[in-house]
């Protein structure tokens, strides 16, 4: 049933966000902002589709790629959330498979398919802030850092952003003391988060490169990731982007680890 | 000699030009001074473009390792070792407060708060499990033993970060330049104090250990001292030319000639922008005492000569005439000997024999003008107190010391029983030669401290503990990288060829190819699948052709990833087993360790799975679940992202070049019984290997330097003399003395390391000159008298005296480096005085027994020569 109305609902959002900004109030709740924040950059559409490429580059220079096709359903709006995540690239890991059931608030169920070793694994981690197949990502930036993990307090609007301070609520769950997001006002993008230790000094960085507006969903089409400690960085590029393709919850079952879902990770849908 | 009476002539007619000339140069070196720049790195024994060097410097920046100070907490007293609760907290304590301090390189820290434990899942049966091994300190015996099991679970880490007997656990904290390491130690200390007052009773001791903080901790404690060692030097002379001169007129000259020269030649080295390193250091007490020398002979001399209400000049060049060849000769002599340490091919030992040769001809110069300057200047009253205190009293006085009673008759003995004596040196020389085959060639800058230093217990303690804090690289990379890429760049084009509509994607292909010419063959397949893929993108209508190129690019790439194949692995993992059985190794880390670790826990965790991935696409995918870890980069540890060059990280528990050494000699003859696989190449990087290369370079320079020294000062002797045999006589105790020393270290079984090495070629320069002066004077006198029982019994009176005197001053002049409390200035200042000893009494002693021996000695001292060797022989 929700599934149902989200669709218009969130076309409505998008649209209601440029409407507010032209004509209404600025937002003054960090934590409305924030969730806005979230579900536009997780939970577009009900389901999607991207193609996603990455270049980990080392302080050296040194280059490596990852390309992979993720798939991704809701199961509620702001909520629980299924991601298959797919290797095309390199060739050595090609057919590896990541398959995440996501759980705000509590632990994720993951599953690995090391098609070499003809394994599926079970993979239980103890935080989310691990590395994404050696990338400067985290996994927890791939899937969405739960809102509730941090107290957000509003520090500034600008003409463009809402500068959000997010402090972790567990701070022994984080290696961060806090965040600050730049979240544009009109799509709600975090385009920038910066990461400070426990000196206040800055030592990651996320930002969003470029975006484009895809099947009515203001969408990151290229983001970087900085390490600023090592001077390492990702780069992470979508293409291929489709919303609502109408998957089934069948697609991100254990069997999609040993066998794909050819008819969704094919393009031109 | 035109120039010496020109310069003498200058001293004397104008001393105030003299005067202002040297204050102006000492005015203008001593400005340089406090630009000092120490450097204690023992790296820099080599040349910057060192092939070993620029190697290791490679190895760091391709697998970013960085210096290391290794912070170790020991429990001993706690059943559980490490593993308590308040050992845990306290350790996670110090690691967190180490990880905000500026210098240190946080993401590459390894601690047990740091690192990730991957395990089986205690709740969910087959499932593996990724998190931190210690995010927060644990508060339970319960939880720190289950961070013992999981430790010892992982190879990584068991040994590593603490020791197999659960006793220490140790943080590693690498840094951002060894130059840091002394502030950082000292920040640390401070934590760990807090820490220990915080928790009197824990029972925790912490010890810091590794190479750089040795190396810098020793800079600072250099400069210290220095500033201690060189002025006690001085004041030592002072004295000891008080206890023979009793006169301060007497003793001013020869201190500021020293003075002079010391700084003027510092000044000289730090004004050029020379680091002043562990010898260079020792620059200032070297050349103390031998320029006091020269300036003790013309003033002795002089109040012989002079006699009250004469004119001083007169005495004044008379004396030097007199002396001037022979302190030439004698300062020539030592000269060469430092200098030929320039033959050795380590910059701060070359830089130091350079200096102390420039320092020795600068004291010669300052004691022919500064002295007769000195004198000229004094007003006719002090010339007279000056006569007061003359030597010549002294003499007489002196003529029932014990001293000349002792040289008396040392004397008669040397020649009553020469036969017996000549016998005994031969003896004693080819004993010493025996000894010098036995000399242990070996060096290990932690032992530049005393045994009693905090960083030499550190380290013993933690190497009892530990696999080992001192670390080796073993560097294994794919050769024949450019062929392998002109052969795919071949075949790349021939598929394109191939290819039916080939036209359309052809100058396309040739524009990427091009502009990705100069790349090495991982960078361009890399690169080139970049492309690739963006042109199948962006021409939609050849993207067939274009993702068929990128499948034969990737299909190369994976190819390429020479380290993650099942030949190359094997080759690796048999490599590590044989290391891993020796003795001499404590522990190796490798990309094999990693793969075996993982796959392990990714089949379920049974000890029988520890194995390495069937495949390289498998290998690929044990790394790829690694990746997912909070510390993915300690991959790139232990091989390049293209997979074409590995290290094994090998911990030796004692940084003697000599174990190095070994370990070097078991790889090679592994490597002879096992050959590399084909285009593989394998090379040692680390600083305890460096540590092996320029103790090689050193010895090998060393004989060249002194056997390039010993001609030298042989042909000079063959000048000087005017005699083949004289100059071979010259030699003789200089030789005998060199291979007593060496001999004795030998028996000793001090280890021949880089200060004893540094002292060969200076025993050469300073033992040379007692024989100089002893021939010379042998000679004069021979030719007045005509008597060989009578140039003895002369000899034993003056030549003999100045020679033990001149062997006092100098020995003694070191003897404050006895009391310093790093060891190469013990040794330095040990073996100096020594030699010193042993020349002068090798040269009393032997000499005249030879001489003794040999028939004709009309011939040998050369009558003919008469005349003009009375004039030479100036000598008191």
């Amino acid at each position: 049933m929700f599934k149902l109305i989200s669709t218009t609902s969130l076309f409505v959002v998008a649209v209601l966000s440029v409407f507010n900004n032209v004509y209404a109030a600025d937002l003054t709740d960090a934590n409305e902002i924030v969730s806005k924040a979230n579900l536009v950059s997780y939970y577009a559409g009900n389901d999607g589709r991207s193609e996603a490429r990455m270049l980990i580059t080392d302080a050296q220079g040194r280059e490596q790629k990852r390309q992979f096709t993720i798939l991704r359903r809701d199961r509620e709006e702001g909520g629980e959330q299924d991601f298959l995540v797919v290797f095309s690239r390199p060739s050595d890991v090609r057919n590896t498979v990541f398959l995440v059931a996501k759980k705000p608030g509590g632990d994720d169920d993951r599953w690995l398919y090391l098609p070499g070793l003809d394994l599926v694994k079970r993979i239980s981690a103890g935080d989310k802030r691990t590395s994404f197949v050696g990338s400067h990502y985290f996994y927890e930036d791939v899937s969405g850092r739960s809102i509730r993990e941090d107290s957000h307090q509003l520090l500034e609007t600008t003409d463009k952003y809402y500068v959000i301070e997010n402090k972790p609520l567990d701070t022994n769950s984080a290696e961060f003391s806090r965040y600050i997001a730049w979240i544009n006002k009109t799509s709600f993008l975090p385009e920038k988060i910066e990461y400070m230790d426990e000196n206040d000094t800055v030592y990651r960085r996320v930002e969003v490169l470029s975006s484009a507006l895809i099947q009515g969903h203001e969408t990151v089409t290229k983001s970087k990731v900085s390490d600023l400690r090592s001077g390492g960085s990702t780069t992470l590029e979508f293409r291929f982007q489709n919303y609502d393709l109408g998957m089934d919850q069948a697609v991100f079952s254990e069997r999609s680890l040993r066998k794909p879902p050819r008819e969704w990770l094919q393009r031109g849908q | 000699m035109g120039f010496k009476a020109w310069l003498v002539a200058l001293a004397m007619e104008k001393p105030k030009s003299v005067f202002l000339m040297i204050i102006a140069l000492v005015v203008l070196a001593g400005l340089q001074i406090p630009s000092i720049k120490v450097d204690t790195d023992p790296e820099n024994m080599l040349p910057h473009d060192q092939v070993d060097r620029v190697f290791h410097d490679n190895v760091k920046k391709r697998f970013s390792l960085y210096d290391s100070i290794i912070v170790g907490v020991v429990n001993t007293e706690s059943e559980q070792g490490v593993y308590n609760p308040q050992t845990l907290q306290d350790l996670h304590q110090l690691s967190t407060a180490v990880q905000s301090m500026p210098g240190v390189i946080r993401q590459d820290l390894m601690s047990l708060d740091t690192v990730d434990n991957i395990s089986q899942s205690v709740d969910q049966p087959g499932t593996i499990r990724f998190e931190w091994m210690m995010k927060s300190a644990p508060t339970t015996q319960l939880q720190a033993d289950q961070i013992k099991a999981s430790v010892e679970n992982l190879p990584l880490l068991q040994n590593t970060l603490v020791s197999g007997d659960g006793k220490a656990a140790g943080v590693y904290i690498p840094i951002e330049s060894k130059s840091e390491s002394y502030r950082l130690s000292q920040e640390i200390q401070i934590v760990i104090d807090q820490l220990q007052a915080k928790h009197p009773d824990s029972g925790n001791e912490f010890y810091m250990a590794g190479l750089p903080v040795a190396e810098d901790t020793f800079g600072v404690e250099m400069f210290i001292q220095m500033a201690i060692s060189a002025p006690l030097a001085g004041l030592m002379i002072f004295i000891l030319m008080w206890v023979f001169f009793r006169s301060m007129l007497l003793i001013t000259a020869p201190m500021l000639v020293a003075l002079a020269a010391v700084i003027i030649t510092m000044g000289l080295l730090i004004g050029q922008g020379y680091t002043v390193h562990i010898m260079s250091s020792m620059i200032p007490i070297f050349l103390m005492p031998i320029a006091v020398v020269d300036s003790v002979h013309i003033l002795s001399e002089f109040s012989d000569r002079y006699k009250p209400g004469d004119k001083p000049k007169a005495a004044l060049r008379e004396v030097i005439g007199h002396l001037f060849t022979p302190m030439f000769y004698t300062s020539i002599t030592s000269a060469v000997g430092f200098a030929s340490l320039a033959f050795t091919p380590i910059p701060p030992v070359q830089i130091f024999g350079l200096h102390v040769a420039f320092g020795i001809l600068l004291a010669f110069v300052l004691t022919v003008t500064l002295v007769p300057a000195y004198i000229v200047s004094l007003s006719p009253k002090r010339l007279a107190a000056l006569k007061d205190h003359s030597i010549s009293e002294q003499v007489h006085e002196d003529e029932a010391s014990l001293l000349s009673r002792l040289l008396s008759i040392t004397g008669r003995f040397s020649i009553a029983k020469s036969k017996a004596l000549v016998v005994m040196f031969v003896g004693v020389t080819l004993v010493s030669i025996y000894g010098l085959t036995t000399i242990q060639i070996n060096d290990n800058p932690v032992r530049w401290f005393k045994e009693d230093h905090r960083l030499r217990i550190a380290d013993k303690v933690m190497n009892e503990h530990f696999s080992g804090t001192y670390d080796a690289f073993l560097v294994l990379e794919r050769t024949g990288l450019d062929q392998q890429k002109a052969a795919f760049l071949a075949y790349l084009r021939k598929q394109v060829n191939a290819r039916e509509n080939a036209e359309g994607v052809v100058a396309k292909l040739d524009k990427i190819l091009g502009s990705l010419d100069s790349e090495e063959y991982s960078a361009l397949l890399q690169k080139l699948t970049f492309e690739l893929d963006d042109a199948a993108y962006e021409d939609s209508a050849h993207e067939e052709s274009w993702l068929a190129l990128l499948d034969t690019v990737e299909k190369a790439q994976s190819e390429s990833k020479y380290f993650l194949t099942p030949e190359a692995l094997a080759y690796l993992d048999d490599l590590q087993l044989f290391l891993n059985d020796s003795e001499l190794i404590g522990k190796s880390n490798s990309l094999v360790t990693l793969l075996k670790t993982v796959y392990r826990e990714l089949q379920g965790g049974d000890s029988s799975q520890y194995k390495l991935p069937e495949s390289s696409n498998a290998a690929a995918q044990t790394i790829l679940s690694f990746q997912s870890s909070h510390r993915p980069d300690d991959l790139w540890h232990m091989v390049t992202p293209d997979y074409n060059s590995t290290a094994l990280w090998l911990q030796l528990k004692s940084g003697d070049n000599q174990e190095m050494s070994r370990v070097i000699q078991l790889v090679d003859d592994y490597v002879a019984l096992h050959p590399l696989p084909e285009n593989v190449e394998m090379n040692w990087a680390g600083l305890t290997y460096i540590n092996v290369v320029w103790q090689e370079q050193m010895v090998t320079g060393m004989l060249s330097s002194l056997t390039s020294a010993f001609f030298m000062v042989l042909v000079m002797m063959f000048v000087l003399f005017r005699s083949i045999k004289l100059g071979l006589l010259a030699m003789l105790p200089l030789t005998v003395t060199i291979l007593f020393i060496y001999g004795l270290i030998g028996f000793v079984g001090k280890d021949y390391d880089m200060p004893i090495a540094v002292l060969s070629a200076l025993t050469l320069g300073l033992s040379v000159d007692f024989a100089i002066h002893f021939l010379e004077r042998c000679r004069a006198t021979y030719q007045q008298t005509g008597s060989w029982p009578e140039t003895v019994d002369e000899m034993y009176k003056g030549p003999a005296r100045a020679i033990s005197r001149n062997a006092v001053v100098v020995a003694i002049g070191f003897t404050p480096l006895l009391f310093a409390p790093l060891v190469p200035y013990i040794t330095v200042g040990f073996f100096l005085a020594m030699i010193m000893a042993v020349s002068a009494v090798v040269t009393v002693v032997l000499l005249p027994a030879v001489i003794n021996g040999i028939k004709n000695k009309d011939k040998l001292f050369s009558v003919s020569e008469n005349d003009l060797l009375k004039k030479q022989t100036g000598e008191r």
